[in-house]
């Protein structure tokens, strides 16, 4: 009993990194411009897909991939940013979220359009090794992913704290009006942290090739959780990101096993809104970084 | 003065247009439009895309050879994204696209959604691929399915695990530990209670029946709670995702069982074999058929089965599968024997056309006869010879293994090497 929950455990850490690694972009984003991007799952889609291609078109082994991955995504985030987002910065929310969910639809159906409805898959060097610790196992892509996943929190943790455009942004996160009267150019601000959270996710998805299958719309099977994950654990909180990308993967994982696989996903969410009612900033967030606008 | 020269003109040529194009409407006989109501984008994109590709060369092949009653057929297409989309869709092409025939849609929800709109408004609605009972089980009067019921194919997984697969390894029925799992919507519950209540007719032991959600991104705890119940047999329902998440994920934890029995969508494509490469190999698939051996279907089907594979093949570069050969076979019953039966596009004149007609087993491309239940049978408009077969991966490709008429290989690979000897 105990070697079995010991490996539930496991299972559920080793998930809430892959959450958190995608959930690590979006709270950069959601927490720095306040824009509810739909488009983030497509991001994590498009990732993949250059994964797959750079795989399947010149054998490039998915860990290498993300040497092009990342600056490719990084490149797609500014442009998104300035032709979609920069526009409807001063609109109602709704038109942002109409902004997005358009975006993300396009995305969706261009990638059917070019790239059609198969499930593409790839195979990378330790595709198939698993990890064995006493009784426990697991594979090593996934573990690979977690470990990424501490990295990158750890990387853009000291880059917000130690350098002065990090702590530009950590400025916009507190307050907006009063960072501009501090001096700081809040568009050029918005603009890095687009680029910089779909280089994240870029990252998630060259991982995560390994682990998935890709399709048009793959990223919609993660976005609803990477939300969750973000508002869970404080918007624009590194370290809320990923312990709550932790704890809904460790808490999927048990009530998966104990009451039901049906279930698994309403259990979080039900933790999730016990979690608001309690804290509405989040986990780790900052009280008062909760209010939209 | 000009000014009446240039009325007249202006009546003169405005009358001499409107004769060219009544002469010219009078020539060109009006093609008979039926509705293609698939999901072409969203989740279900895939498949759905593939049924439709399959009946566009039933309509190609039909339209190169004077098309129905002496007129060319045309789809008018309908995206049934979701079961919303397919209510809208199903209005859109009854209401603004006048047809008087649906076909589609592959999916079992979707095609629940849609054919209720099409029976109010009394508009035949045929589908070819969607397999949950319910779909011919609510006394509609103009639907009609060609293709076999989630019933059949859970019944038929269970048969096939006591009857073929116990004695081959080595137990009687009552002893083989057997877990059953599907996917929560309309498809995998419908195959998943067929397959229960079969097991529990046979007596088998069934150790766990769980349901999952299709679009889960993770499934260990699933396979957790199989391994905890150790099954020798796992009758699986799953589409695409979740079928390749599921089999990835034993993988991963080391689960192994001696025989996975797939039941269609997921377990039956392409995608599974170039997800696995060798693992694939052994899994079996209870669906549709792929016959690719012409000898065992009635010698007289036009087009013959080779032509129809070699045409999907060329225009689509790779062989028809599953559910390509449903659409195509949907399509071309509904074209070659109902409509010109019917002599008309008069939904009535079709339903009489389409309860009359009695094709024996091996008379269509899957191997299926066509007799649908007739009104006040409690499946009415289900094609009652229409049945599913059992298939194996083997290097690749599905081999048909049960039922004896239409084998085309031995079993292998029976009890399934565990992951770390393969």
């Amino acid at each position: 009993m105990a070697s079995v929950l010991a490996q539930l455990i496991l299972n559920g850490i080793l998930l809430g990194g892959l959450y958190s690694l995608i959930s690590i972009g979006l709270t950069l984003i959601f927490g720095v411009i306040r824009v509810v991007n739909f488009a983030h799952g497509e991001f994590l889609m498009l990732a993949m897909y250059i994964t797959f291609w750079l795989n399947s078109l010149q054998g490039v082994d998915p860990y290498f991939s993300l040497l092009l991955v990342v600056p490719l995504l990084f490149l797609a985030g500014l442009m998104a940013h300035r032709l979609v987002i920069q526009p409807i910065l001063g609109a109602p929310s709704y038109m942002q979220i109409f902004a997005t969910v358009g975006l993300s639809l396009v995305m969706q159906n261009m990638a059917l359009f070019f790239w059609k409805a198969d499930f593409r898959s790839v195979e990378s060097f330790c595709s198939t090794t698993s990890i064995r610790l006493l009784a426990l196992i697991c594979g090593a892509p996934k573990v690979i992913a977690f470990s990424a996943s501490v990295l990158i929190t750890f990387a853009l943790h000291l880059f917000l704290k130690e350098t002065y455009l990090g702590k530009a942004i950590r400025a916009v996160v507190q307050d907006r009006e009063a960072a501009q009267l501090m001096g700081i150019d809040i568009y050029r601000i918005y603009l890095v942290t687009f680029g910089l959270g779909t280089a994240c996710v870029g990252v998630a998805g060259a991982l995560m090739m390994p682990i998935y299958t890709v399709f048009p719309t793959v990223g919609v099977y993660f976005v609803l959780t990477a939300f969750v994950v973000v508002v869970l654990g404080g918007l624009g909180s590194l370290p809320g990101a990923f312990l709550g990308g932790l704890i809904i993967g460790v808490v999927e994982s048990l009530a998966g096993f104990f009451i039901s696989p049906q279930l698994k996903e309403a259990i979080y969410f039900v933790i999730f809104l016990a979690v608001l009612v309690v804290r509405p900033s989040g986990l780790f967030g900052q009280i008062g970084a909760e209010e939209l606008g | 003065m000009k000014q009446n020269a240039r009325l007249i003109s202006l009546i003169l040529i405005a009358g001499l247009w409107l004769a060219v194009c009544s002469a010219h409407a009078a020539h060109a006989a009006e093609p008979i439009r039926i509705g293609a109501l698939f999901p072409y984008t969203g989740n279900l994109a895939k498949l759905g895309n593939e049924s439709f590709n399959g009946a566009d060369i039933a309509r190609e092949w039909i339209n190169r050879h004077g098309g129905i009653l002496g007129r060319q057929i045309e789809w008018v297409k309908g995206d049934a994204v979701d079961a919303k989309a397919a209510v809208g869709e199903a209005e859109r092409l009854i209401t603004v696209g006048k047809v008087k025939v649906i076909f589609g849609t592959y999916s079992s929800s979707l095609s629940n959604a849609a054919s209720e709109v099409a029976e109010r408004h009394q508009v035949i609605y045929w589908e070819q691929g969607a397999i949950a009972d319910n779909v011919t089980a609510r006394g509609f009067q103009y639907i009609f399915r060609v293709c076999p019921r989630a019933s059949s194919f859970g019944v038929m997984a269970v048969e096939f695990t006591a009857q073929e697969l116990a004695p081959k390894l080595g137990f009687k029925a009552r002893e083989l530990k057997v877990a059953i799992v599907n996917e929560d919507t309309l498809y995998g519950s419908s195959v998943g209670a067929a397959a229960e209540q079969k097991a529990k007719e046979l007596g088998l032991n069934v150790v766990a029946l769980e349901p999952y959600s299709a679009k889960a991104v993770d499934l260990s705890s699933l396979i957790m709670k199989l391994q905890a119940k150790k099954p020798d047999v796992v009758i699986a329902t799953s589409y695409m995702n979740d079928a390749i998440l599921f089999w990835r994920q034993a993988r991963e934890l080391n689960f192994n069982c001696k025989a996975l029995v797939g039941t269609g969508a997921g377990h039956g494509m392409m995608d599974f074999p170039e997800a696995f490469g060798k693992y694939a190999d052994g899994v079996f698939n209870v669906d549709f058929p792929v016959i690719k051996d012409p000898k065992v279907l009635n010698p007289k089907l036009r087009p013959s089965l080779t032509e129809f594979r070699e045409a999907f093949r060329a225009k689509h570069g790779r062989d028809a599968a599953v559910h390509a050969t449903a659409g195509f076979v949907g399509a071309m019953v509904l074209f070659q024997d109902v409509i010109p039966k019917a002599g008309s596009l008069i939904p009535d004149d079709i339903r009489k056309a389409a309860l009359s007609l009695n094709i024996p087993v091996g008379g269509t491309w899957q191997g299926w006869g066509v007799k649908f239940a007739p009104p006040g049978h409690p499946a009415a408009g289900q094609n009652l010879q229409s049945f599913p077969m059992v298939m194996q991966w083997q290097g690749g490709q599905l081999y048909i293994v049960s039922p004896q008429k239409f084998k085309e290989k031995e079993m292998t690979l029976l009890p399934l090497p565990s992951w770390d000897k393969r």
